[in-house]
């Protein structure tokens, strides 16, 4: 610090100046003798290859270090792990590393088919190697889908899937809070104008008996500006017979085959015109447009033992509303647009989605110790290994208690959940792993309650024409594709997301809509349905 | 001006190791000369005054307050609004969940070598290119200015900058801290404009019949009278690498090379990765709540060690009386 | 000091006096003749320490400024990683015709120049009478408890900020939404609104900074001569006039150069504070051409776009620059370059 003194007078003389220099020198030649251990070697000094391997892992996730199964995957692969753990602004850092073409050996949770779009020459083509990845290979043969979301249209694979068990078929549950519904004497609604009566007399009846009027009855989080999010109120299509799945966050669904938009589909407006009588009633939280997932969940916890939203969309009724209050509430079943309505309701359907993923894994082209790498990754695909990727360490997180079969423990940290305690002990849902068929699993108590959660659902996801009405979630488009669409979106959202938070708040969606159709055909939606056609149309027929 | 000007100036000079005395002028007391005429108008500009004081000084110290009381409240009660005066809910989890993660010790280190041995680097680099260009016998220096001046605005962007610290073997270097962002211009700019205003010419003057050049001229007469605007730039220079976090996230693959702000962005970044998230992440509500309170903590954590740079900077903003002994 | 520095400055004395004296004779004769032309050989003589103390800045900036600016290029060509950064193709002004032609280019320069010049105006003038109030306050405990808490906040991170805005306007409980309710002024919901958004912006703005950019202006106050105050007072002078007639003076050099930087940041508004305070309601007034980059350039790699609309973004600030610069010359005869 002394040195930093320059304004005192007579310390700084020329000599001051030279020692100043001289200790910054000095600490820089130190520091960099220090830090820099050769970052490129391919090898250690007894032979064993070196692997550099990024991870972009969960910040909760603890150090790579102190996961047990790290050390069975050296030891399987007779090779040492030089572990790069990113678990903030990944995508940033992604750009960089790609666009001047540095990557290390192997990228985990961290690629997807969008970069090899671009940077695909950068990454290994996977598929002339299957034959050293055994587990990989069989994993393919076993489960077409898992090789079908990887393969790239001339065939290459540069990205490894994951494959899980046991996750739902959507994210986002409606609940209704039963004890308010009992306390106001009334029946789980099945139509939007009974949900509708609910709710004014959850305003108007004091359902949590607290005395004052500080019931919401129906609350969400602000819809983002680049389109609908899980747990949103554009859930409410379903209702309409409307199939949402994949994309449907910018709108996308698929119709009989045909890709369509729903920002400018009749029955968007009709659930509009629904919010809108529902806000001009004062039934939805004044803040719903404007507070965040994390305060709206903070304030669906309620005080105490008193609840204070009654009708809202959440994981599970626990993760929502706290333990606390999770047993007023109850997973709410189909609800009809209108009580005569002929066309059956449906479902948000993600089975895909949540099931797998294709970012898991990629080797660089440009890997010193491709054996290495590759029977690394082969390793992820063993069973157990894969449990433990998921789910945590055998012995501790998890145990196996049959030949093929495990079960998940619950978290050795009683203050934690079972969805937090993965994520805190592993890297969890994307990293590389195959979860088999026939593994018998006792399931985390988070998946139990939501498989749970969703029963009441069942008969509105059954509803769904699975061949002709889903938006697969990995469809393949070129980067110009990818371009076009993201830069039509964004104007396209901009204007959607306003006016639907608008009309919804101050009303006027019969009076506007057809200048707001003709405003989303100018910016382009037609352009961008067209180019989702043509990638479905491919997709369906590969 | 001149006669009294230069003869003190040089005398004082050789009389004291360069140290020009300010004889009977900064030892009075500021607030004797006021005490003799106070007329009911100065008492009026003083209510005004110092209503406006306490009208700063409360609508920012709220705000700062609540920052304490939410870091060791429940998260619930804070995002509901509840937690007002006093905190509610109290735990110190957000504290622990900072403080127990070793990396953060890690990151302090590094931060601190980083800000300390940045900063010298870049006082050493800007203080006499700003006095150099404040000359205005330096012909050529708008130009070199202008030269400065565009790199303010127009940069090459990220992957060239990328490519370029790839070629000189910054990447993953701590050196990427201190090297790159030598001179910040606007600073530059700033030190100039001090030397160029309040720096008499005199004393220029003086120096040359002296016969000191320009270095000694600098480091003898200017460096001791500008203790002010160096404490200033070197504030501005050492919060800048105390901050800087994108420099890390872009060019350090190593995480014991991380600067706190790094660590900390990480152990904060645990909620948000989960908001509305995409189907596969979704839940972890648990999680969350604690995070949020790790949020108000982190502030706490990385803006203490400055609380304690800041009066000790502040104490050169007194000695600029001097110039004014010379002046006069 | 070491015996060591003390011969060395013997020496120097001496040699000193030998120069003084060619110096002086320099010195008369440049009176003489005027300020002629100096010949190259003279001028480098005379001033190569001032060239030598500015050098290794201007290396700095030449190698890692100047160095990756061939990358500005991405602007007219096409992006293709296979080619390498500059190999993809020539395509001229597309890029930047396709910004202008941006159903949102309108709106987005509305809204950035709207926010960034109430940010520019308020957050030039706020520290500057913060500045003056301080130097105001006689008691220097109270002078330091004041300075460092107006600047703390200037090390709040954006995140915070943001939320503790949220949470401080919330509707009906918040703190700033029953404080103002009691002064009249009213809102459903403050975050909602899209003609609150601005001011909300540079309030909070000038809030967090007010301080901090307060400090450069301090500086420049104690460095005002109190024999100015002594001598105003004599004539008679009020505290009103003394700031009048002595301390704005002070600063008003520092503020001419502050006012010219700040001109050359017009379309410049911070990316994150306002992305996340934006919301469905309020997207109409809070789109800004960095938030907008963003979304299309960051989440796609679109180099190509965003660099031309960050170029776009350079060329319209550094003309305000030189604007402001060339006035500045003009008006006061001092200025950037």
């Amino acid at each position: 610090m002394r040195n930093i003194r320059f304004g005192e007078g007579p310390s700084f003389s020329r000599k001051g100046l030279k020692t100043a220099i001289a200790a910054t020198l000095a600490a820089s030649t130190l520091v960099s003798v220090a830090a820099c251990g050769g970052n490129d070697t391919a090898t250690t000094e007894d032979g064993k290859p070196v692997l550099n391997i990024a991870v972009a892992k969960h910040s909760l996730t603890k150090k790579m270090s102190q996961m047990k199964w790290v050390s069975d995957l050296e030891k399987e692969c007779g090779c040492v792990i030089k572990w790069q753990e990113v678990s903030s602004d990944w995508d940033q850092k992604k750009q960089a590393w790609f666009a001047a073409g540095n990557v290390p050996d192997m990228i985990l949770k961290g690629v997807n088919m969008t970069d090899m779009a671009t940077y695909g020459s950068l990454f290994e083509d996977l598929s002339d190697d299957l034959d050293k990845m055994p587990n990989v290979k069989e994993m393919f043969e076993q489960v077409p889908t898992a090789k079908k979301i990887v393969t790239e249209s001339d065939g290459k694979i540069h990205i490894l899937p994951s494959v899980k068990k046991g996750w739902p078929t959507t994210v986002s549950h409606l609940y209704i809070n039963q004890k308010w519904l009992d306390a106001v004497g009334m029946k789980m609604p099945t139509t939007w104008d009974e949900l509708y009566d609910v709710l004014v007399a959850f305003k108007e009846k004091d359902p949590n008996g607290n005395g004052k009027a500080d019931e919401v009855p129906f609350d969400f989080h602000s819809p983002g500006t680049g389109g609908f999010g899980d747990y949103q109120p554009h859930l409410l299509l379903g209702s309409l017979g409307l199939t949402l799945s994949s994309n449907s966050g910018t709108g996308y669904f698929v119709d009989d085959n045909k890709v369509q938009n729903f920002f400018i589909d009749e029955r968007f407006k009709e659930v509009i015109e629904f919010l809108n009588k529902c806000w001009s009633a004062g039934l939805i939280n004044k803040e719903a447009f404007t507070h965040d997932y994390s305060t709206a969940q903070s304030f669906a916890r309620g005080e105490g033992d008193t609840a204070k939203v009654g009708v809202t969309w959440g994981w599970t009724a626990s993760d929502r509303f706290g333990a606390q209050l999770a047993d007023q509430y109850e997973p709410v079943g189909p609800l009809k647009a209108k009580a005569d309505q002929t066309e059956p309701v449906v479902g948000e359907y993600r089975k895909d989605s949540l099931a797998y993923n294709n970012i898991a894994l990629a080797i660089s082209a440009k890997t010193k110790n491709k054996e290495a790498a590759l029977k690394v990754a082969n390793a992820f695909y063993g069973e157990d290994m894969s449990i433990e990727l998921l789910w945590g360490d055998l012995g501790t997180d998890t145990e196996k208690t049959g030949d093929h079969s495990y079960k998940v423990l619950p978290p050795a940290d009683s203050s934690k959940d079972s969805s937090t305690w993965k994520w805190t002990e592993t890297l969890a849902d994307d990293s590389p792993s195959w979860i088999r068929e026939d593994d018998e699993i006792e399931y985390p108590a988070d998946l139990i309650e939501v498989q749970e959660d969703e029963k009441p659902m069942q008969s509105a996801f059954d509803a769904v024409d699975t061949k002709n009405d889903i938006m697969p979630a990995f469809l393949q488009l070129s980067a110009d594709d990818l371009k076009t669409i993201q830069l039509n979106n964004t104007t396209i959202l901009n204007t959607t997301m306003s006016k639907f938070s608008t009309w919804v708040t101050k009303g006027g969606v019969d009076k506007e809509w057809d200048a707001y159709v003709n405003t989303l055909k100018k910016a382009n939606i037609e352009q961008n349905i067209e180019i989702y056609q043509k990638a479905y149309d491919d997709y369906m027929k590969s | 001006m001149s006669a009294t000007a230069t003869s003190p100036a040089s005398k004082g000079l050789d009389a004291s190791n360069g140290k020009i005395q300010a004889p009977g002028r900064a030892d009075i007391p500021e607030n004797k000369k006021h005490i003799t005429q106070r007329t009911p108008g100065d008492w009026v500009i003083d209510i005004i005054i110092w209503a406006l004081v306490a009208f700063v000084i409360v609508s920012i110290i709220y705000p700062l307050w609540f920052v304490i009381i939410a870091s060791v409240s429940n998260q619930t009660l804070v995002n509901n609004g509840q937690v007002l005066v006093l905190p509610k809910g109290f735990s110190w989890y957000g504290y622990e969940q900072i403080f127990q993660d070793s990396r953060i010790w890690t990151g302090y280190r590094n931060t601190i070598l980083y800000a300390v041995v940045g900063t010298l680097l870049n006082l050493v680099i800007t203080l006499p290119a700003a006095f150099a260009l404040s000359r205005s016998e330096f012909r050529g220096r708008r130009l070199i200015m202008l030269f400065f001046t565009i790199t303010m605005f127009v940069n090459g962007g990220l992957i060239p900058t990328y490519l370029l610290y790839k070629q000189v073997g910054l990447i993953d270097s701590w050196l990427v801290f201190i090297i790159p962002c030598a001179v910040n211009v606007y600073n530059l700019i700033i030190a100039r404009s001090f030397f160029e205003t309040s720096i008499p010419e005199e004393l220029h003057d003086a120096a040359q019949i002296d016969g000191l050049g320009y270095f000694s001229y600098f480091v003898r007469i200017v460096l001791p009278l500008s203790s002010a605007i160096v404490a200033v730039i070197g504030l501005y220079y050492l919060v800048q690498h105390w901050n800087d976090f994108f420099t890390g996230l872009i060019y350090i693959n190593t995480y014991e090379k991380q600067p706190l702000q790094m660590v900390l962005r990480d152990i904060l970044l645990a909620n948000s990765a989960f908001a509305g998230g995409s189907g596969s992440t979704a839940g972890a509500g648990y999680g969350q709540e604690l995070a949020d309170q790790i949020k108000y903590g982190v502030i706490i954590a990385s803006t203490l060690p400055l609380l304690v740079i800041y009066p000790f900077i502040q104490k050169y903003f007194n000695k600029g009386v001097m110039i004014g002994a010379i002046k006069g | 000091m070491s015996a060591e520095a003390q011969g060395a400055r013997a020496d120097a004395r001496a040699k000193r006096e030998a120069q003084k004296a060619k110096d002086k004779r320099a010195a008369e004769l440049q009176k003489q003749y005027g300020h002629r032309k100096l010949g190259f050989k003279q001028t480098f003589k005379r001033y190569w320490q001032l060239w030598a103390m500015a050098l290794p800045a201007v290396i700095f900036v030449a190698i890692f400024n100047y160095g990756p600016m061939y990358g500005i290029q991405l602007a007219f060509r096409e992006f293709d990683f296979t080619k390498g950064l500059t190999g993809g193709e020539w395509v001229g002004f597309k890029y930047f015709k396709q910004f202008f032609d941006s159903p949102l280019f309108g709106t987005l320069m509305i809204n950035t120049v709207r926010i960034s010049l109430w940010t520019l105006v308020m957050g030039f003038i706020f520290p500057i009478i913060l500045a003056l109030l301080i130097n105001q306050i006689h008691s220097s405990k109270v002078k330091g408890f004041v300075q460092t808490i107006t600047y703390l906040p200037h090390f709040i991170s954006t995140v915070v900020v943001v939320s503790m805005i949220n949470l401080f306007l919330k509707p009906d409980v918040g703190v700033l939404t029953r404080a103002l309710g009691v002064i009249g002024i009213h809102s459903d919901n403050f975050m909602g609104d899209p003609n609150l958004f601005t001011p909300i912006y540079w309030i909070s703005e000038v809030w967090q900074h007010v301080g901090w950019n307060s400090i450069i202006y301090l500086a420049a106050l104690s460095s005002v001569d109190t024999a100015l105050y002594e001598a105003a007072k004599i004539d008679g002078a009020g505290r009103l006039q003394l700031i009048r007639y002595v301390d704005i003076p002070a600063i008003l050099p520092t503020c001419g150069v502050l006012l010219i930087l700040n001109m050359g940041g017009v379309l410049n508004v911070g990316f994150e504070k306002v992305f996340l305070m934006q919301n469905t309601l309020n997207i109409d007034a809070s789109e800004v051409i960095s938030t907008y980059t963003y979304k299309i350039g960051l989440l796609q790699s679109q180099f190509s776009y965003s660099t031309a609309i960050g170029l776009f973004n350079m060329l319209i600030n550094f003309a305000f620059l030189i604007i402001a610069n060339q006035v500045s010359r003009k008006v006061s005869n001092s200025g950037i370059f």
